[in-house]
């Protein structure tokens, strides 16, 4: 169900991404941080849900809340004259690779679990 | 068991709730996330074609501010070829000026000088020497000949009476012209410089025609004591329509001695 939802979701966000109308270059490093930070929650919510202590609420508002945070921080970083979009896509990014870390050992552990089971079982058989 | 199962089914229905909210929102983050980031790849697709209206505001203005710097290059540069060209044409007019002006001076010193052929009204005067001749009026008298006092006396005449070129015998009189007999055993040779000359002498005067005729043919003038002396004078007056033309000095002018004073 899950799968579902979010291969529909993509499908008709690319689609419609595709056919939207191209925004200026000036405000398209706006959209990368937001990106990231989407990406960023994403990952995150995908680790608390292998951590079984993901909360819906939390998930949308970081979410939404970081790309638009992000967006505000790269606009004040401009009118500052300083590259703040860098600060946060460090800390995203950082973010998304532990998170990715988390991800990897959980689905290596459960593989390696799963193939001990298999061992186990393969030897049961075996003995009967 | 009856009892149980909706028990047992309750909480599936409300599992599944739960999960299609969940769904829905995951879904709507994906479309979201997917819809931006498709926005972003097509930008950046598009920036590929580094066409200048999607560049960015920073390169844009590095740009700007390189070609500022060259345009303000480019433009001392050009002001500074400008002000080249003026300076250069203003010399190149000034040079035409003192060239023409040179140019004017050195025509009116050589026609003063008589280095130029030159042409105009004036008077031809044809001097006929008839020297050793009596007279017709009197056998007795045996007419003297034409001696180069005579013809420098009608040549101060002439240019008294406002001549501005003068030949003889198309010698070409200058400053510097020098005419003189030289006697050697009792034959007499006129000479003008090293030009041998004989009679008759045809003088030719460029001046005001009528200036120089009334000279010429002045009681008191020399042309007239000469004629009154036996020898052939006949004056011609011409006419501007009808110049006279009186040949350039072929002579050399040198100065050794004199030097100009500063």
């Amino acid at each position: 169900m899950i799968v579902i939802a979010i291969i529909l979701g993509c499908t008709i966000g690319a689609i419609i991404g595709i056919n939207a109308p191209i925004i200026p270059y000036t405000y398209s490093t706006f959209l990368a941080i937001a990106v990231i930070a989407a990406l960023d929650s994403v990952f995150g919510g995908i680790t608390s849900v292998l951590k079984k202590n993901f909360d819906l609420t939390i998930f949308i508002t970081g979410f939404f809340c970081n790309s638009i945070l992000s967006i505000a921080l790269t606009y004040l970083g401009q009118r500052l004259n300083i590259d703040i979009y860098l600060a946060a896509l460090v800390v995203f990014v950082g973010r998304m690779f532990t998170n990715l870390t988390i991800i990897r050992r959980h689905y290596v552990d459960l593989w390696k679990r799963k193939m001990a089971e298999k061992a186990v079982n393969s030897k049961k058989v075996s003995k009967n | 068991m009856r009892i149980k199962m909706p028990q047992i089914k309750k909480p599936k229905i409300k599992m599944s709730k739960e999960k299609l909210v969940m769904n829905i929102t995951i879904g709507i983050a994906c479309f979201a996330l997917m819809l931006v980031m498709f926005m972003q790849f097509k930008v950046v697709n598009q920036t590929d074609i580094t066409s200048i209206e999607t560049m960015r505001e920073e390169d844009l203005r590095t740009e700007l501010a390189d070609w500022r710097e060259k345009y303000t290059e480019l433009t001392d540069r050009y002001n500074d070829v400008m002000t080249k060209i003026t300076e250069y044409q203003t010399e190149k007019e000034n040079d035409e000026k003192t060239a023409q002006l040179l140019q004017k001076d050195l025509e009116q010193l050589s026609l003063a000088l008589g280095t130029t052929n030159v042409k105009g009204e004036g008077v031809t005067i044809i001097l006929t020497d008839n020297g050793g001749n009596s007279l017709a009026d009197d056998e007795d008298v045996i007419i003297s000949k034409i001696t180069n006092y005579d013809l420098l006396l009608v040549l101060r005449e002439l240019y008294i009476a406002g001549a501005e070129a003068i030949s003889i015998n198309d010698n070409r009189i200058v400053a510097m012209t020098d005419i003189f007999l030289r006697e050697s055993n009792d034959i007499s040779i006129m000479q003008i410089d090293s030009q041998r000359i004989t009679s008759p002498y045809v003088i030719k005067a460029i001046g005001n025609k009528s200036y120089l005729e009334s000279a010429a043919n002045s009681k008191d003038g020399k042309l007239k004591q000469l004629q009154l002396a036996g020898h052939g004078v006949e004056v011609q007056t011409s006419s501007a329509s009808r110049p006279i033309t009186i040949g350039a000095y072929t002579g050399e002018i040198e100065t050794k001695y004199m030097k100009d004073k500063e």
